[in-house]
């Protein structure tokens, strides 16, 4: 444990890094990202105006906003990019470098990405938390912070981006098949983004498809934190939701292992 | 004349230039459209579904509201289509040195740069924006004059220029910044509140869509004459005016961001 804590640290040191010199840039792509969350702010309480009823299939207006804000934050807590770069790697060949390299081509990648999150993301969470619980009191009237309930969260946000991150790795490999990455990822971002409740609550979809939807790994990504968050589940349920994610971390790190091997049968790198 | 005619030339050898490179990555150009098209897909499936719960939206139909968002597609596929180059600009040409390039030869460079290069992909939002305004029109009911079709096909050019004017002006940004995608990024995104009626947003969010940052121009307003026949002289004067301005300054900040240009080292 200790050598392989010593052999995978510098790399969470290289990702700190690596951050560090794009940060400017950085701020304003998350701005731009707000930006998004903003109009959809002002659709919701358009929606809300124009209804008759307080709350829409199990969501009041405050805890709509709530849903939106704490989507936003795990959408970035949990973000991964590994599907371009493990394509951009297959496409370009340097993925042979990682080959001879004697440590895991996905715990490397996943130290670097830790690396390269965690600083930004400790800067945005707690203040994030903080404003949730605001507009949250401001708009409800009601004090709602639970602290065990913010644990869960953040242990299931970590599940989340478990997932993500080998699920990605897994969809990288595409690159065999499709040689326009950047096309790629947007057809996936967002089929992702509409099966994970990022664009709508699941729970304003059709029954048997929410019902459907519940078991795919996607919920398994933004949902279930959120849901965990916002008080939604509770006991049994709570446990199978986390027990789902589980599984599907578990589901994602084998697969990516397999392909892994399959794909070093496939590949021809050119030159070297 | 002559020199447009040269430039017109110039721009037709580029784009068969461009044609030949994309008949070689056939897939590609299909998974392009059917990304941007599933994209558009998915914002209708939220606007359908909260449909399901209201009547209308701020006292807009749903038919209406699917023309605006359709109308804003419109000119946002025409800039995409055509003038994609400008985020290479900011993204990496500057930061790589590789704009040496374009200094070097005998033509504007931003001409040079705008039709360097065209994006099939914008065919998902083409495609999309079209067919909901088509699809939008039936149910809407309005006095569909001769008058008002023509205004909408006569300002259309102008709109598409409020999107190039904005991506000029913050794709120089990286003359000076050698970086300046992502403020690319941060302006373009404005264009999605185009995406609704102006009136669903507040006073200090309309008054910067309309006079800031003005995306509403692209939709809305143009929309509000075509529908209701409201106020032509705001509606359709004010989109034209505001793509005179932003590409004139846009000329403009790009050719004092030349001045500041270093290239890369070796």
């Amino acid at each position: 444990m200790r050598r392989k804590l010593r052999i995978y640290l510098p790399f969470v040191n290289a990702g700190m890094q690596e951050v560090a010199t794009y940060r400017v840039n950085w701020i304003f792509f998350m701005l731009g990202e707000a930006l998004s969350c903003f109009v959809t702010y002002f659709i919701w309480s358009a929606v809300y105006r124009s209804g008759d009823e307080a709350s829409m299939n199990g969501f009041t207006f405050p805890q709509m906003i709530v849903y939106l804000v704490l989507m936003f934050l795990t959408g970035t807590i949990i973000a991964s990019d590994g599907a371009y770069v493990v394509g951009e790697e297959i496409r370009d060949g340097s993925i042979v470098m990682r080959m001879i390299k004697p440590v895991s081509y996905n715990a490397t990648f996943l130290f670097q990405e830790l690396g390269n999150k965690l600083p930004t993301e400790i800067a945005i969470a707690a203040p994030m938390i903080i404003a949730v619980e605001i507009i949250r009191t401001v708009m409800s009237g009601v004090f709602e912070f639970n602290a065990l309930r913010l644990l869960l969260y953040l242990f299931s946000c970590a599940m989340a981006y478990l997932i993500n991150f080998y699920f990605n790795i897994c969809f990288g490999f595409i690159a065999f098949v499709i040689k326009y990455l950047w096309g790629a990822n947007m057809m996936k971002n967002v089929i992702v983004g509409f099966l994970s409740g990022t664009v709508i609550p699941l729970s304003f979809l059709p029954t048997a498809l929410e019902k459907v939807l519940l078991f795919l790994p996607f919920s398994s990504l933004n949902y279930t934190p959120v849901m965990i968050y916002m008080g939604k589940y509770s006991g049994l349920e709570l446990c199978g939701y986390i027990c789902l994610q589980l599984f599907w971390v578990l589901f994602f790190f084998v697969l990516s292992k397999l392909l892994w091997k399959a794909s070093v049968k496939r590949l021809s790198s050119q030159g070297g | 004349m002559k020199t447009i005619k040269r430039a017109l030339r110039i721009h037709r050898i580029f784009i068969s230039q461009e044609f030949k490179r994309m008949m070689e990555y056939k897939g590609d150009f299909i998974v392009g459209v059917i990304g941007f098209l599933l994209v558009q897909l998915s914002n209708l499936l939220f606007l359908w579904i909260i449909f399901g719960q209201i009547p209308d939206l701020v006292g807009w139909s749903v038919n209406e509201v699917v023309f605006i968002y359709g109308m804003s597609l419109i000119p946002k596929g025409i800039d995409h289509f055509f003038f994609d180059n400008l985020w290479s600009i900011g993204y990496f040409i500057v930061r790589k040195g590789d704009f040496d390039k374009y200094l070097t030869r005998p033509v504007n460079t931003l001409f040079h740069v705008l039709v360097e290069k065209i994006q099939i992909d914008a065919l998902g939002e083409l495609i999309m924006g079209i067919a909901l305004v088509c699809a939008s029109v039936p149910g809407i009911q309005a006095e569909w004059d001769l008058w008002r079709i023509i205004a909408m096909i006569a300002i259309m050019p102008f709109i598409t220029l409020i999107f190039t004017g904005v991506k000029t002006i913050t794709a120089s940004v990286a003359f000076w910044v050698k970086r300046s995608g992502n403020v690319i990024y941060l302006f373009y995104t404005f264009s999605d509140f185009a995406r609704y009626p102006a009136k669903v947003y507040n006073r200090l969010v309309q008054n910067v869509i309309t006079y800031i940052i003005p995306f509403a121009l692209t939709s809305y307003f143009p929309a509000l004459f075509i529908l209701k026949g409201e106020n032509p002289l705001f509606n359709l004067g004010m989109p034209v005016l505001a793509a005179a301005v932003l590409m004139t300054a846009g000329v403009l900040v790009w050719h004092r961001g030349i001045r500041a240009y270093e290239s890369a080292g070796s």
